[in-house]
C-alpha cells in the first residue's frame, strides 16, 4: 500500500519543493574493537539563498518561508547575521587510536560552538555571538550562554570556514568556544528532532531512539550550517554514537541488527527526502553476511536505499560468518608493540601535572605512528584562571632537547576575569617518535563568586587541538581536527560559609577590642584599703590597691 | 560619699571626665547614623504620584464631526438638532466620556468629517470614504442615528472582546502548514505561500497599515500529531471524525509542534492549517450535539487561527496546493486576523465601495478603540507601579523607571492633546502602554524584592549587639549614679 503510494509521490516528483531538499544517511562503520560506529546525518539545502547581510539588520528583515528547513534555526541565523555556524554537544572521550578518525571532526567532550560573522553591522561581532549563543542556549536547552567572553576565541588557523564566506566588504570574524563540562542528554535531543523535517516519526531519524543513544559509549550531536557558492545554505544536523553489540550479546558475538543496536526498526520512510540511505563500511578481511542484500556498493561501503526502492525494508542485520566470538586482538595503542595497531596518525596525551593549588605543568605527549614526518597546527585555548608560562616550554624528542620542532607560534596572553589563552602553534612529529612537550602553568585564586555551584569538583579545561597539515595541502577546506580530552583542575577552593564566618569572628575581635577599652576609659578605680593587713602596715605605707568597679 | 569625693580628686576618674567619654562615644556613633544610612538604603527615587493619580480626570476625547449633505433637498437643519439630541441620548455614558459626536447641517472645513448623503436613486445603504450613503434618500432620524452609533462606535459581544489580541504596533504573523502524518500519504508536502499572501493576504494587511506593523513567516511540518484520539462519528452514512468543543481547546499540541519562535519579543499571530492523517479523515468540528458543523475554521482567543482542512475525494497522492487551491483558505484566515485585531463589522445590510478590504468607517472607528485601550491599560498599569512601589518598601526605583514612567506619562498627554485625529493619538497612547510597560517589567525593580530581613540581622547582630552592651550599661550606671548622688544632696540639705 505504501509502495504504490510512494511509488504515486515519485511520479509527482514534488515541484514545490524544488528550492529546498533534505537528504539524510546513515554510516555503520564496524570498529576494531568490535563496537558499532554510527553517524546520522540530516541535511537541507536551501539553495540559492544567500546568509543575511549585516549591514541589512538595522532595516527589517524578509520574509522567512520555509518548507523544510527548520524556522526557528532561520530566525536565530537571520536574527544575527551569521554566516557559518557549527554547535557539537558530545559525551565520552573519542578514541582516535581504535575507533579512527571520526565521520564528524566535532567530536570535543563537552559542547563547542564556532561562528564565522561579518562585520559590518550597527551591532558589533561580539554582541551578535552573545545573541547566538543566548538564542541557541533556549533552542537546544544548554547552558551555552555560559560560553562568555571569557571562553571566546579566534583560532582562525585551527577552525577554517567550511563553506565559502559571501564577500559584502567587510571581513569575516571567527568566535569560538568550549564548553567541556557541559553533557548532551534526551533535553538536547528533544530540540535537536524538532529540527528535521519528519522529526523523529518516519525516515532513518526513526532511529534515534533515545535509551538506546544515551546507552552507547561515546554520544553526541552536531549542527552545522554553511553557505556554498552556487549551492546555497546548507543545515546539517548530525547525530555519532559508538554502540557496543558485544556488550548486549548474550553469545559475546558481534552480529548487529538495526533492531539491536537502536531498538528500532524504520517502519515508514520520511515522504519528502530526496534520498535517504544506510551505508555500511565493508570490511576488508573478515567473511560477513548482511541481510537484505545492499542495493548496491559505493566505495567500500554497502548501501541501502531505505526509500524510493520496490520494497520498503525495515532492517538491516551483518553477521560474521564463522565467528563464534569475537576477541579483541586490539591492545593498548601505547604500549610499544601496540603502536602499529593505531589507526590513527596521530596518537596525543595531554595530561596537567600539580603539585600544589598553585603551580602546575602541562604535558602534551603527541606520537606519530607513520612512517614519514607529520606537521600539525597545535591549539590551545585555556581559560585565564590556568596561566601557561611559555619561557619553561620545553620539546623533547628521543631524549634530546628540540626547540626547533614548533614553529609558528602565536600567543595571545590572558586577560584575569575577562580573557583566555590562545595559543596556536606548528609542531613537527618526526617519523615514527614521540614529542614530549612540558610548560609551567600557574592556577590562579578565583573570587568568593567566581566558583561555581559545585567548586570542589573542579574546572573543565578545554581540550586541546591538532590539526594535521597534510604536505602541499595547506589551506585545504577539508581539515581532520584531533582532539585531546579534557583536563579537570583543581584550584583553590574557599569554605562557602566563609562571609559568615568572617563577620562572626571579626565583629568577635571587634567587640573584644572596643568593650575592654571603653570599659577602661568609662570604669571608675578606687583605692581600697584591706583590713587585714593592719599588722604589716605599721610603716603606714604599704597599700595594697585593687581594681575593681563601683557601683 | 567621702571616698567619691576622694576619687573626683583624681582628674581621670572625674565624673566629668567619664561623662565626655561616653558622649564623645555615643557622638560618634551617632553623627555615622545617616552614614549608614545612605550606603545601605535602596535607592528609591520618587514617583510622579499626582500626576498619575490626576490621569483619571484627565480622559481621552475624540471629536467626532459629521455633516449632513443638503443637496439633495432634505431639511438637514431639523435633522441635525433631531439627530444630535437622539444620539447624545443613546449612547451608553462611558462612551460619551471619549466620544464627541457633533452633527452638523453645514459642511465644516475638516478632512476628517464624516458626511451624511441622500441618494434617492439608491437601492442599498453604502459607505465610501468618509461617506454614508442612505438608500432610498434617507430613513427615520431614529434609525438613522442607530446607524451611525454602530458605525462610530465598535459592538464587541463578549467572546469577540476575549479573542482580541492586545495591541502591539508590530505582530508576527506566523503561518504553519501541519500534517498530521505526511509518511501515511495524500499529505500536502508545499504550498505556494508566497503567491498566495500576495494574492489574498496583502491587500488585508495594507488596509491595517496605520494600525500594525507585520512580519511574516511560515513553515511546514510533516508530522505534528494530535495529542488526542478524534471522537469516531457517522457523517452522511460514512465513518468520520470530529472534534468536540473540548478538543478544540487542547488541539494546539505544543509539546510536538515546534511552533514557538525565539527570535523576536513581537507577539505572535499564528495561522494553522491542519491536514489530519488519511486515518483521521475526513475530520469534522462538532456542535454541542455532536453534529459537524459548516465551517472547518476555528479560533484560538489571542493565540491565533486554525483551519482544519480534507482534501477532496480525488486526491490520490501528495499535494502541493497552490494559491487558486488555498485562496478560500486564505480568506478564512483573514477573517480570523481581523476578529484577532478587533476589527468591527460594517452593521448588517450595509455594503463597502471601498476597494480595500477595511471600511475608513470601520478603520476610524478601530483606531479609537485601540487608542481608547492603550490609553486605559497605560493608566492601569502606571496605577499599579505606583501601588506596588508604594507597598513594597525593599523595591529599588532608579532613574531608567522614573525615566520611563515620566516619558510614558508626557506620551499619554500627547495622545489627548492630539485625539483630535486618531492616528496620532493611537501612535502616541501606543508608546506610552510600551513605556509603561517596560516600566513596570524593569528587572532592576526585582532585585531586592526578597531581602529577607533575617539576612540583615544576621549581618548585623553579632556585631551590634555585642557593641551596643557596654556602650548602653554605663550610660544607665552613670544615669543611676547620678540619681543616687542627687537623694544624697538633698538628704544632706
Amino acid at each position: 500500500m505504501l509502495c504504490v503510494l510512494l511509488a504515486a509521490w515519485a511520479a509527482y516528483a514534488n515541484p514545490g519543493v524544488e528550492s529546498e531538499h533534505f537528504e539524510e544517511d546513515l554510516v555503520i562503520r564496524p570498529l576494531k574493537d568490535g563496537r558499532i560506529g554510527t553517524r546520522f546525518s540530516f541535511t537541507t539545502t536551501l539553495e540559492d539563498v544567500s546568509p543575511r547581510n549585516p549591514e541589512s539588520l538595522d532595516g527589517d528583515d524578509d520574509s522567512q518561508h520555509y518548507t523544510l528547513f527548520p524556522l526557528t534555526l532561520g530566525q536565530i541565523l537571520r536574527e544575527y547575521a551569521i554566516t557559518e555556524l557549527h554547535l557539537s554537544l558530545n559525551a565520552g572521550k573519542w578514541n582516535y587510536d581504535t575507533w579512527g578518525m571520526p565521520d564528524e571532526p566535532g567530536v570535543a567532550t563537552g559542547g563547542e560552538l564556532w561562528a564565522w560573522i561579518a562585520d559590518g553591522a550597527s551591532t558589533s561581532v561580539d554582541q551578535r555571538w552573545q545573541g547566538l549563543r543566548n538564542a541557541l542556549a533556549g533552542l537546544f536547552c544548554a547552558s551555552l550562554g555560559a560560553m562568555d567572553e571569557q571562553r571566546t576565541t579566534s583560532p582562525s588557523r585551527t577552525f577554517r570556514p567550511e563553506g565559502s564566506l559571501p564577500d559584502w566588504g567587510h571581513p569575516h570574524h571567527l568566535r569560538h568556544a568550549f564548553l567541556p563540562s557541559e553533557h548532551v542528554c534526551t533535553e538536547n535531543l528533544t530540540p535537536f528532532y524538532k529540527l528535521l523535517p519528519c522529526k523523529s516519526f518516519s525516515g532513518i531519524a526513526t532511529l534515534l531512539n533515545p535509551h538506546r543513544l544515551f546507552d552507547a559509549d561515546w554520544h553526541g550531536m552536531s549542527i552545522h550550517v554553511l553557505w556554498k557558492e552556487g549551492v546555497g545554505i546548507q543545515v546539517r544536523l548530525t547525530f555519532q554514537a559508538v554502540l557496543d553489540p558485544i556488550r548486549n550479546s548474550w553469545n559475546k558475538k558481534r552480529d548487529w541488527s538495526l533492531k539491536s543496536l537502536f531498538g528500532r526498526r524504520i517502519e515508514q520512510s520520511c515522504p519528502i527526502s530526496s534520498a535517504s540511505q544506510i551505508r555500511v563500511s565493508i570490511p576488508e578481511d573478515q567473511p560477513h553476511l548482511f541481510t537484505p542484500q545492499p542495493s548496491g556498493v559505493d566505495g567500500s561501503y554497502a548501501v541501502f536505499n531505505v526509500s524510493g526502492g520496490e520494497w520498503l525494508f525495515t532492517d538491516v542485520e551483518m553477521r560474521w560468518h564463522n565467528e563464534t566470538s569475537f576477541q579483541n586482538r586490539f591492545t593498548d595503542p601505547r604500549t610499544a608493540t601496540g603502536k602499529q595497531n593505531s589507526v590513527s596518525a596521530l596518537s596525543v596525551q595531554r595530561t596537567l601535572k600539580s603539585v600544589n593549588k598553585y603551580r602546575g605543568s602541562l604535558n602534551v605527549a603527541v606520537t606519530n605512528n607513520r612512517g614519514d614526518d607529520i606537521q600539525t597546527t597545535y591549539l590551545e585555548t585555556i581559560p585565564w584562571f590556568v596561566q601557561l608560562f611559555l619561557h619553561t616550554l620545553r620539546i623533547e624528542c628521543n631524549g634530546t632537547r628540540r626547540g626547533d620542532l614548533l614553529d609558528d607560534t602565536t600567543y595571545t596572553p590572558p586577560i584575569p576575569h575577562s580573557r583566555p589563552t590562545l595559543y596556536q602553534s606548528t609542531l613537527t612529529v618526526p617519523a615514527g617518535s614521540t614529542v614530549y612537550m612540558t610548560m609551567d602553568v600557574t592556577k590562579a585564586f578565583l573570587r568568593y563568586t567566581e566558583h561555581p555551584p559545585d567548586a570542589q569538583r573542579g574546572w573543565d579545561l578545554p581540550p586541546a587541538v591538532f590539526v594535521p597539515i597534510k604536505a602541499g595541502q595547506k589551506g585545504s577546506d577539508e581539515l581532520e581536527r584531533i582532539y585531546t580530552p579534557i583536563l579537570l583542575v583543581d584550584l583553590a577552593t574557599p569554605d562557602f560559609s566563609m562571609p559568615y564566618n568572617v563577620i562572626i569572628m571579626s565583629s568577635t575581635l571587634i567587640t573584644f577590642i572596643f568593650g575592654s577599652v571603653f570599659n577602661l576609659l568609662t570604669r571608675k578605680f578606687i583605692v581600697t584599703k584591706v583590713e587585714g593587713n593592719h599588722k604589716t602596715d605599721e610603716t603606714g605605707q604599704l597599700e595594697s590597691a585593687s581594681a575593681g568597679g563601683k557601683d | 560619699m567621702s571616698e567619691d569625693a576622694d576619687d573626683e580628686r583624681i582628674f581621670f576618674q572625674s565624673r566629668k571626665v567619664r561623662w565626655s567619654i561616653l558622649a564623645a562615644y555615643w557622638a560618634v556613633i551617632l553623627l555615622a547614623l545617616p552614614l549608614w544610612w545612605t550606603t545601605t538604603s535602596i535607592q528609591r527615587l520618587s514617583l510622579p504620584t499626582s500626576r498619575v493619580e490626576d490621569l483619571a480626570q484627565n480622559d481621552l476625547r475624540f471629536p467626532v464631526h459629521i455633516v449632513l449633505d443638503s443637496s439633495s433637498g432634505v431639511d438637514t437643519k431639523a435633522l441635525s438638532v433631531k439627530l444630535q439630541s437622539l444620539i447624545n441620548a443613546r449612547l451608553s455614558p462611558d462612551v460619551r466620556a471619549w466620544l464627541d459626536v457633533h452633527v452638523h447641517a453645514d459642511p465644516v472645513p475638516r478632512v476628517d468629517a464624516y458626511v451624511v448623503k441622500f441618494d434617492a436613486s439608491s437601492q442599498d445603504t453604502k459607505v465610501q470614504g468618509r461617506n454614508l450613503i442612505l438608500a432610498g434618500g434617507g430613513s427615520s432620524p431614529s434609525k438613522l442615528a442607530n446607524l451611525l452609533i454602530d458605525l462610530l462606535t465598535p459592538r464587541y459581544t463578549a467572546a469577540d472582546e476575549q479573542k482580541i489580541a492586545k495591541y502591539s504596533p508590530r505582530y508576527r504573523l506566523a503561518f504553519s502548514l501541519l500534517n498530521e502524518n505526511a509518511a501515511l500519504g495524500k499529505s500536502a508536502i508545499g504550498w505556494d505561500l508566497n503567491g498566495t499572501l500576495s494574492r489574498y493576504f496583502i491587500p488585508t494587511l495594507q488596509s491595517l497599515q496605520l494600525l500594525h506593523n507585520f512580519t511574516i513567516e511560515s513553515q511546514v511540518q510533516f508530522h505534528a500529531p494530535l495529542a488526542f484520539d478524534p471522537t469516531q462519528i457517522t457523517h452522511l452514512g460514512d465513518n468520520a471524525h470530529g472534534l468536540t468543543h473540548e478538543d478544540l481547546t487542547v488541539f494546539v499540541n505544543s509539546a510536538e509542534w515546534s511552533l514557538s519562535s525565539s527570535a523576536s519579543n513581537d507577539p505572535v499571530l499564528h495561522f494553522v492549517l491542519f491536514i489530519p492523517s488519511i486515518s483521521h479523515r475526513p475530520l469534522y468540528l462538532l456542535d454541542s450535539e455532536r453534529n459537524p458543523v459548516k465551517s472547518s475554521a476555528f479560533i484560538l482567543p489571542q493565540w491565533g487561527g486554525i483551519v482544519v482542512h480534507n482534501f477532496p475525494s480525488d486526491v490520490t497522492s501528495h499535494l502541493h496546493m497552490t494559491s487558486d487551491y488555498l485562496e478560500s483558505i486564505f480568506s478564512a484566515f483573514g477573517l480570523q486576523l481581523f476578529s484577532l485585531l478587533g476589527v468591527p463589522e460594517l452593521p448588517k445590510g450595509i455594503i463597502s465601495l471601498d476597494s480595500t478590504p477595511l471600511s475608513r468607517w470601520q478603520m476610524d472607528s478601530l483606531l479609537r478603540q485601540r487608542s481608547l485601550e492603550n490609553v486605559v491599560s497605560t493608566t492601569e498599569t502606571l496605577h499599579s507601579i505606583i501601588k506596588l512601589v508604594d507597598q513594597i518598601e525593599n523595591m529599588p526605583v532608579k532613574e531608567d523607571v522614573k525615566g520611563d514612567i515620566q516619558n510614558a506619562l508626557d506620551s499619554l498627554e500627547m495622545a489627548y492633546k492630539s485625539s483630535d485625529s486618531a492616528k496620532p493619538a493611537l501612535e502616541y497612547s501606543a508608546r506610552a502602554l510600551t513605556l509603561s510597560s517596560r516600566a513596570f517589567f524593569n528587572p532592576g525593580m526585582l532585585a531586592l524584592l526578597y531581602f529577607p530581613p533575617e539576612h540583615t540581622y544576621a549581618i548585623y547582630a553579632p556585631l551590634f549587639a555585642p557593641v551596643s552592651l557596654p556602650l548602653i550599661a554605663p550610660v544607665v550606671r552613670e544615669f543611676l549614679a547620678w540619681r543616687k548622688a542627687k537623694r544624697e544632696k538633698q538628704k544632706v540639705e
